[in-house]
C-alpha cells in the first residue's frame, strides 16, 4: 500500500489499481482449491438476452446475469443451499479447519463443563453524584442535527446512560418529521469508530491545543492583515461558522477562505448564478406534482441529493394508490441506473452529455438530433405529458448533472408555470455558497504564486479527493505550514505540520439549516471521547476571545436568529431541534431565467462519469463498516466498486463481469473490475468515487475498492469523454451479495405442479422462474389495477395460503385467545410493508445495524455468503437487459405462524411466543443450522465466526444494552425489534392498558423515510397494520408453502403513460 | 493353557460394570448438585465489600425505607445502586470519622466511585425488569429475601432459571398487594391474619385499583375514617395502611382472603397479570 502515499503522487500516468491487497486474488484465483464460490461469468450476447426474454410469457424477473442465463453451471450452483458457502467450511483463510480441531481438541473437550464454570464477580460503579435527571435505563432522546453539505438532517439521539445508541430523525422537525436516512444513521458508528484521530499532533508528535492556539495566532498576527492565511474548509453548513468567518475577515482582510467538497454543488451554483444572477436553492413541492421528471436526479437514493426526506416522503405520498387519488407518474432520464429511476414510470438511458442535450431540447420544444425512434418516443410523450400538466409538474435537475441540465429544468419550470407551486426558489442553505472547483484552482494557483504561508484545512482531504490535475501533493508540499483538521488523521493529515483531531458532530455545539432552510441547533450528547476541536474552535483562535468555547459562539450567533426571550428561546430551540421561523420564503423574481448562456458540453468516445458511491458518498464513510457492508442500492455490490456498465458497452468492448480492466483517461490509469448494471446508459461507464482509500483510512476502509479520484480532472468534474478500456490478465472476484439468497428449493415448492417439464433438476430459484411464477413480486398498472382490484391475487401462476382444511396442521397455532381478566383478543404481531412506497434506499438496514447489534463481518465472508444483516432489500430486474424495470423488497424473517425453522430445531431454539413472534434462544442455539436449511426465505444468519468486536473499548458504548451481542456459533434474525415491544408492553401494564397502536415502532419502520413499512397488532381490527392487511392487494410471498408469513406486502401500481406503454 | 482369568473375575468383571454405570450416575448427579449449589449459585455467600454496609441497622434499625437508596425501583429495569451522594446525606453530619466509612469519604472526595461487588448477578442473556414486578405486586423481599435482617447483604434464593419459572408459571404464590410491596414482613393471609380486599375505580394504575387492608373493614371507625367524615357502613372504611384514596369513592365491597392462593387469584385478575404462556415465553426475559 505505501507506494500510494510517496511522492508518486499527481500528474504522471501511474497506473494504479487501489486495492493492492484484494486484487492479490487475481493471482492467487487459480491456485485455489476447489474451493467453488463462483461459476463461470455468463457468456451471454444480447441477442441471447433479448431471445431468452422474449420466449417467455408473462412477466419474468431476474435478478443478475448468471441466472438469466440459466447455463447447467447455474443450475448447479443453484442445488446448494447457500450455494457460495458450499465447499468453503467455515474458514476461508489459510488454517485448516482439521489443523484447528487439533489445536482447539483441548479445549473442545472442556467445553461441555462451560456451562458449569461460575459467572465470574461483576463489581458495580455507581455514581458519585448521580445527574438528577437521569433514570438509568431508561433512554433519554434529544435533539440536534446532522449537518451534511445538502443541508442538515435533523435528528433525534437515543441517549442510554448520555451514550448515544441510536439515531433517528426528528420526528418535530417541520422538514423530516422524524424520517431518516442510511448515512445518518450511520454517523453513530463514526463517532464511535476505533480509528479516530485521537490527539493534536504536530510534526507527528503529540502536541497540546494551547500551543496551536498561540502558534497559530501569533503567525497571524505577524503577517500584514492575514496575507498568506487560507483556510480550505468543506462545505460551511452552519451559518454560526459563517458569522465567525465574517469576524476573522475583519480582523485579517487579507485571509482567504476557499470551501471545497469533493462532490459538490457546483453545476447548480454556476447555473444559478448565470439564470437568476445570484447563487438559488431550489425546493420542490412533490406533494403538488402530478408528473415529476428528473434529470440525473437520484433524489430517492438518498441525503447527497439535497432534501432527500421530503421528496422521497412526498413522492411516496403521492405515489399511493388509495380510492380518489391519481397516482403521480415519474419520469427518469440518467446514466447509471439508480433506485429513483427503478421506480420511475419511464426511465431512459443516456449517456451523461447527452442527457444535457435532451433536457436542452426538452426546454426550446424540439428534440436533438440524433434520437433513436424509441428515445425520440420517450422525448415526444415526454413533453406532451409535461405541458399538459403544467403547473402541475416539476423538473428536477441533479446535483451532479451539468449546469447546462440545471439551466434547462429553470427554464422548462418556468415556462411550464411551476414555479412558485412545484418549484420555489429561495437563497441557499449553505451560508456562503460558491463555485468550490474553480476556488480550489486558484487556491493551487496562488500556492503555485507562493503566496501561501499557513494552509489551514477544516475537515477536506484534498490529498485523497482534489482533481488529480491540480496535482496537489506538489502544492501542498510547497506550503510552509499546513494544518489539518479530521476525524481521522487521514491521506492529508498524516502529511500536515499540524493535525488536530476533530469533535464529531454529536460531541459539538455549532448550527446549521436544513433543506427548507430551518435552523437547527447541534448540541453535544457526549463529552468528546478524544477531547477534539471544531473549526468553530480553529478559527476562533484567530479572534481577540480565543478561550471563547463553540458553546460561546454558537449563542451569540443565535441571538440574531431566535426571536423573542432568548433563553427561552434557546431551551426550547434545543429541546425541539430546530429554531421556528428560520424557514426559508421564496426569493422573488425567480421566474424568469435568462436564457442559453450554458453550452451543452460536448464529448465524445467513451464517456466516464464520476458519481458519489451511494454507501459512501465522496469517501468520508469509508470507514464505517455498516456502511462498506450495506448492498450498494441496484448493483448490490459490498465492500468494492466497479465499472459500471450496460450489456451492450461490454460487448462491444469484449469484457465480462469480472474482469480487471485498465481505464485510460487523458493518459491517466487505473485499474477497476467490471460489473454490468442492467440498464445502463451504452457507451458510457460509471465509476463510484469514495473508495480505494489508503491505509490511513483506517482498519475497514483502508484499500477497499480502487480510487475513481485519480481519473477525475478538475475540467471533467461530472463526466468525461475519450475513455479507454483495456482488459487486464485474471479475474477480480466482485463481492455482490445478491446471488446469495438465490436457494434451491424446487420440490418443497412443490413449484413443478405447474411446469414439471422445466424443473428436472429441483433447482428452480427464489428470484428466477419462482419469482414471476409464484408471484414473489406482484403489480399492476393503474389501469388494469382498476379493472381487477383483486389483481394481487388472480391469475393462474399466483397461489395462495391452502384452504383450512387442506392443510396438515389447519390449527398449528391458535392466536385468537382471550385473557381471561380482561376478556382481550390477544396480540399478535404483524408487518406490513408497501411496495408502491419501497425506494430500496437501505435506511432500515443501517437502522437495524444500529438497533440490534449487528457486526461487521468483513468483504471475505460477505463473499461466502456470511454478512450478517437482518434485512435485505431483494432487487427483481423485469424484463429487458437494455430497459429493465425493477422492483424492490425488503426481506426479512416473515414471523411465519406456521415455521419451518422451529420444526426442524434439534434444541428449541427457535420457538413461537404466544403473540406469534418466532423468537431466537441464543443460548439454546448449537448451530445446526437446519433452520436455515429450511427457511424458503432465506432469512436466517448465523455467526460462522466470532464476528461480534467482544475487544474495542468504544464499540462497547455504541451498543443497544436491550439487545444481546451474539457470539460465534449461534443463528440469528429479524426479532421484529423484540426489546422494544417489550418495553412497550411493559409501560402499557404498569399504566393498566392495552399497547396502543403505533406505540410499537420498528427500527427499520422507524427510519423508513416513506413509511413504507407498518408493524402493530393485527388482531385489532382499529390498528393501521390490520386496515393495510384487509387491503385487496395486500399478498404474502410463496404463501402456498403455508407458513403463514405474518409480514405481508402490498402490491405496487405503477401510473405509465398509455402513449409509452 | 491355564486360564489367565480367575473364576472370581466374572463377578469383577459384573462388579465393575455396575461400579462405572454408579459412577456414571453419581457424576452425573453430582454436576447436577453442583450446578444447585450454592458455589455456583453464589447464594447465601456474603463478598468482601469496601463496606460492611448493613442493611439491617439502616432499615430496621433506622427505618429507613427502601427507596431511600434505590430510587428508580419503580421506574425502570435497575432498582439503582446509590450514589455516594446518599450515603453522605447523613454521614456528613453522623459517624464522620468512622474508620468505616473511610471509603465513602475516599469517593466524596475524589470524585471515584465506591466499588462494590455485585451480590444478585444474573446472566447477560436475562433482561430482568424490577419497575414491572414492584408495579404488578411482587415485594422486595419475594426475591430478595428479608433483607431488613441481614446485616450483611447476601442473596437469598439461587436466581436460576427454574426459580424465576416457579413463580412465571404461577405467579399467584407470590402476588401481595401493590402497597405492602416494601413491606419486608409481609406473610400472605392466612386464616388468622385475613386480608379485605375491594377494586376501586377502573383506569389508572395498578396501585390505584385495588385496595386492601389487614384491618376488617367490616369493623366501623378507624380515627381517619371518621375523621373524614365518612359514611357509616361495612366496607365504607378507609384503611390507614396506605392510600391514595382520600377523596375518592369508597369501596362499597370488601373480600375476604384467609389464603394465599386465593389472595393471589384475585390479585392476578384486578392487575391483568399476564397468563403463564406468555409470562414463561422466552422473549419475556431474553432477547
Amino acid at each position: 500500500m505505501m507506494n500510494n502515499t510517496g511522492s508518486d503522487s499527481v500528474g504522471k500516468a501511474t497506473t494504479r489499481t487501489g486495492t493492492e491487497d484484494t486484487m492479490a486474488e487475481i493471482k492467487s484465483h487459480a491456485a485455489q482449491p476447489a474451493v467453488v464460490t463462483q461459476i463461470a461469468p455468463a457468456k451471454l450476447t444480447l441477442a441471447d438476452v433479448r431471445a431468452k426474454l422474449d420466449g417467455q410469457t408473462g412477466r419474468r424477473f431476474w435478478k443478475n446475469l448468471d441466472e438469466l442465463a440459466d447455463k447447467p453451471e447455474f443450475q448447479a450452483m443453484m442445488a446448494e443451499e447457500f450455494p457460495r458457502q458450499s465447499g468453503a467450511g467455515e474458514w476461508v483463510d489459510a488454517v485448516s479447519r482439521r489443523g484447528f480441531l487439533k489445536v482447539m481438541g483441548a479445549s473442545l473437550a472442556m467445553a461441555g463443563l462451560a456451562g458449569c464454570t461460575k459467572q465470574p464477580d461483576e463489581p458495580i460503579y455507581p455514581y458519585v453524584k448521580q445527574p438528577e435527571d437521569l433514570v438509568l435505563g431508561k433512554p433519554m432522546y434529544f435533539a440536534t442535527a446532522y449537518p451534511f453539505p445538502t443541508g442538515a438532517i435533523p435528528v433525534l439521539v437515543k441517549s442510554d446512560s448520555f451514550r448515544p445508541i441510536k439515531i433517528e430523525g426528528n420526528p418535530d422537525h417541520p422538514m423530516s418529521k422524524g424520517k431518516s436516512d442510511a448515512y445518518s444513521q450511520a454517523t453513530l458508528l463514526e463517532m464511535y469508530d476505533p480509528d479516530r484521530s485521537q490527539h493534536i499532533t504536530y510534526r507527528g508528535e503529540v502536541a497540546d491545543w494551547g500551543k496551536f492556539q498561540s502558534t497559530f495566532a501569533t503567525a497571524a498576527k505577524q503577517t500584514s492583515g492575514g496575507k498568506g492565511i487560507y483556510f480550505l474548509s468543506e462545505t460551511i453548513t452552519s451559518p454560526s461558522l459563517a458569522a465567525q468567518w465574517k469576524q476573522v475577515q475583519a480582523a485579517y482582510p487579507q485571509a482567504k477562505l476557499v470551501q471545497w467538497d469533493a462532490v459538490n454543488a457546483d453545476s447548480s451554483r454556476a447555473a444559478s448564478k448565470a439564470a437568476f444572477g445570484s447563487y438559488t436553492d431550489a425546493q420542490y413541492k412533490l406533494e403538488d406534482a402530478d408528473i415529476i421528471l428528473s434529470l440525473d436526479a437520484d433524489f430517492l437514493g438518498g441525503i447527497a441529493h439535497p432534501g432527500f426526506l421530503t421528496l422521497a416522503a412526498a413522492y411516496a405520498e403521492r405515489h399511493r394508490y388509495e380510492e380518489g387519488k391519481t397516482p403521480n407518474r415519474l419520469y427518469v432520464i440518467e446514466t447509471m441506473p439508480t433506485v429513483t429511476g427503478f421506480k420511475a414510470e419511464h426511465r431512459l438511458a443516456l449517456k451523461p452529455s447527452a442527457i444535457a442535450a435532451f433536457a436542452q431540447g426538452l426546454a426550446s420544444g424540439t428534440a436533438p438530433q440524433g434520437l433513436s425512434a424509441e428515445e425520440q418516443k420517450f422525448f415526444t410523450a415526454l413533453s406532451s405529458d409535461l405541458k399538459k400538466n403544467g403547473g402541475k409538474c416539476v423538473v428536477i435537475p441533479g446535483e451532479q448533472a451539468p449546469p447546462a441540465v440545471h439551466a434547462a429544468a429553470y427554464s422548462l419550470n418556468a415556462t411550464l408555470g411551476n414555479v412558485g407551486k412545484t418549484v420555489v426558489y429561495t437563497e441557499t442553505v449553505n451560508p456562503m455558497p460558491s463555485e468550490q472547483v474553480a476556488d480550489l484552482k486558484s487556491l493551487v494557483g496562488d500556492i503555485y504564486a507562493g503566496k501561501v504561508q499557513w494552509l489551514v484545512m477544516l475537515g477536506v482531504n484534498p490529498l485523497y479527493s482534489a482533481p488529480t490535475d491540480l496535482e496537489f501533493r506538489s502544492a501542498f508540499d510547497k506550503v510552509p505550514v499546513t494544518v489539518h483538521l479530521g476525524l481521522h488523521s487521514d491521506e492529508t493529515g498524516s502529511l500536515s505540520t499540524w493535525h488536530i483531531n476533530k469533535t464529531h458532530y454529536l460531541e459539538m455545539w455549532s448550527d446549521a439549516r436544513a433543506y427548507d432552510g430551518t435552523i437547527s441547533i447541534i448540541q453535544p450528547m457526549i463529552d468528546p471521547l478524544y477531547g477534539g476541536k471544531s473549526a468553530h474552535d480553529v478559527l476562533q483562535a484567530l479572534l481577540p476571545n480565543p478561550q471563547a468555547s463553540a458553546y460561546d459562539v454558537v449563542q451569540a450567533n443565535a441571538k440574531t436568529y431566535i426571536k423573542g426571550d432568548f433563553a427561552a428561546g434557546w431551551r426550547k430551540a434545543l429541546h425541539d431541534g430546530w429554531v421556528e421561523g428560520t424557514a426559508f420564503t421564496a426569493k422573488a423574481g425567480g421566474g424568469a431565467p435568462s436564457q442559453g448562456s450554458l453550452p451543452v458540453p460536448a464529448s465524445s468516445g467513451l464517456e466516464i462519469s464520476f458519481k458519489p458511491d451511494p454507501s459512501l458518498y465522496d469517501g468520508r464513510f469509508a470507514n464505517i463498516g455498516w456502511l462498506q457492508e450495506l448492498p450498494k442500492q441496484v448493483t448490490n455490490l459490498s465492500w468494492d466498486n466497479a465499472a459500471l456498465m450496460s450489456l451492450a458497452t461490454m460487448e462491444a468492448q469484449k469484457l465480462e463481469e469480472n474482469d480487471p480492466i485498465e481505464i485510460e483517461l487523458n493518459g491517466r490509469k487505473i485499474i477497476a473490475p467490471v460489473l454490468m448494471a442492467p440498464g445502463h446508459a451504452d457507451g458510457s461507464v460509471t465509476i463510484h468515487l469514495g473508495l480505494g482509500r489508503r491505509v490511513e483510512a483506517g482498519r475497514v476502509g483502508a484499500g477497499v475498492g480502487f480510487n475513481a479520484y485519480l481519473l477525475r480532472t478538475s475540467g471533467s468534474q461530472l463526466f468525461a469523454g475519450g475513455a479507454k478500456m483495456t482488459k487486464q490478465p485474471g479475474t477480480y472476484d466482485l463481492c455482490v451479495t445478491k446471488v446469495h439468497s438465490i436457494e434451491h428449493r424446487g420440490k418443497i415448492a412443490q413449484s413443478d405442479l405447474v411446469k414439471q417439464e422445466l424443473d428436472t433438476e429441483g433447482t428452480f430459484s427464489l428470484p428466477g422462474h419462482e419469482a414471476a411464477e409464484r408471484g414473489v413480486i406482484r403489480y399492476a398498472t393503474v389501469e388494469e389495477a382498476k379493472k381487477t382490484p383483486g389483481f394481487a391475487h388472480e391469475g393462474s401462476p399466483l397461489r395462495e395460503t391452502p384452504e383450512h382444511e387442506n392443510s396438515f396442521f389447519p390449527d398449528a397455532w391458535d392466536y385468537k385467545k382471550t385473557d381471561p381478566s380482561s376478556l382481550k383478543i390477544q396480540n399478535a404481531w404483524g408487518m406490513s410493508i408497501d411496495l408502491n412506497s419501497c425506494i430500496g434506499c437501505n435506511a432500515c438496514i443501517v437502522s437495524c445495524y444500529a438497533e440490534n447489534n449487528i457486526p461487521v463481518v468483513g468483504r471475505e465472508q460477505v463473499k461466502v455468503g456470511r454478512n450478517m444483516q437482518w434485512l435485505r432489500i431483494d432487487t427483481y430486474f423485469e424484463g429487458d437487459l437494455h430497459a429493465p424495470k425493477a422492483h424492490f423488497q425488503p426481506m426479512a424473517c416473515q414471523h411465519c405462524e406456521n415455521a419451518g425453522c422451529e420444526q426442524v430445531c434439534p434444541v428449541g431454539a427457535t420457538v413461537h411466543t404466544p403473540e406469534g413472534l418466532n423468537t431466537m434462544v441464543y443460548n439454546r442455539c448449537v448451530g445446526t443450522r437446519y433452520c436455515s436449511n429450511n427457511c424458503p426465505y432465506k432469512v436466517r444468519r448465523f455467526n460462522f465466526l466470532l464476528y461480534s468486536d467482544y475487544e474495542t473499548e468504544s464499540l462497547k458504548f455504541m451498543r443497544n444494552p436491550d439487545v444481546s451481542v451474539r457470539s460465534r456459533g449461534v443463528m440469528e434474525k429479524c426479532s421484529y425489534c423484540v426489546q422494544r415491544i417489550e418495553s412497550a408492553k411493559i409501560t402499557a401494564d404498569k399504566e393498566n392498558r392495552e399497547v396502543r397502536d403505533g406505540e410499537i415502532v420498528t427500527a427499520c419502520q422507524q427510519a423508513c423515510p416513506t413509511d413504507a413499512i407498518i408493524f402493530g397488532n393485527i388482531n385489532d381490527k382499529n390498528s393501521k397494520v390490520a386496515k393495510r392487511k384487509a387491503e385487496e392487494r395486500n399478498y404474502q410471498v410463496l404463501a402456498d408453502l403455508n407458513f403463514r408469513p405474518r409480514t405481508s406486502y402490498t402490491a405496487g401500481v405503477i401510473n405509465p403513460n398509455p402513449e409509452l406503454a | 493353557m491355564a486360564q489367565v482369568f480367575d473364576r472370581s473375575s466374572n463377578a469383577l468383571a459384573r462388579f465393575s460394570l455396575v461400579l462405572t454405570g454408579l459412577i456414571v450416575i453419581s457424576l452425573g448427579v453430582a454436576l447436577d448438585q453442583l450446578q444447585r449449589s450454592p458455589w455456583v449459585t453464589k447464594q447465601g455467600q456474603r463478598p468482601d465489600q469496601p463496606i460492611p454496609f448493613s442493611h439491617k441497622h439502616h432499615v430496621e434499625g433506622l427505618g429507613l425505607q427502601c427507596q431511600y437508596c434505590h430510587v428508580q425501583v419503580e421506574k425502570a429495569a435497575y432498582a439503582g445502586i446509590p450514589p455516594t451522594k446518599t450515603c453522605i446525606n447523613c454521614h456528613a453530619q453522623i459517624w464522620t470519622n468512622a474508620e468505616l466509612l473511610e471509603p465513602v469519604r475516599q469517593s466524596w472526595a475524589t470524585g471515584a466511585s465506591i466499588q462494590w461487588l455485585r451480590v444478585h448477578d444474573l446472566p447477560d442473556y436475562v433482561y430482568f425488569n424490577h419497575d414491572i414486578h414492584v408495579n404488578k405486586g411482587i415485594g422486595c423481599a419475594s426475591c430478595h429475601g428479608r433483607v431488613d435482617e441481614m446485616p450483611l447483604m447476601y442473596q437469598q434464593n439461587t436466581l436460576q432459571m427454574e426459580w424465576c419459572l416457579n413463580c412465571h408459571r404461577n405467579p399467584a404464590v407470590n402476588l401481595r398487594p401493590v402497597a405492602e410491596i416494601y413491606n419486608m414482613a409481609w406473610s400472605g393471609p392466612s386464616s388468622d391474619k385475613p386480608v379485605w380486599c375491594s377494586s376501586t375505580v377502573k383506569g389508572g394504575a395498578t396501585a390505584q385499583n385495588v385496595a386492601c387492608t389487614t384491618t376488617n373493614p367490616g369493623n366501623n371507625g378507624t380515627e381517619v375514617a371518621s375523621l373524614e367524615g365518612a359514611p357509616e357502613g361495612p366496607g365504607k372504611t378507609k384503611s390507614s395502611n396506605f392510600g391514595p384514596m382520600v377523596g375518592v369513592t369508597i369501596p362499597a365491597s370488601y373480600q375476604k382472603f384467609t389464603n394465599q392462593m386465593d389472595l393471589g387469584k384475585y390479585l392476578t385478575a384486578q392487575y391483568h397479570i399476564r397468563t403463564p404462556s406468555e409470562l414463561s415465553s422466552c422473549e419475556t426475559c431474553h432477547r
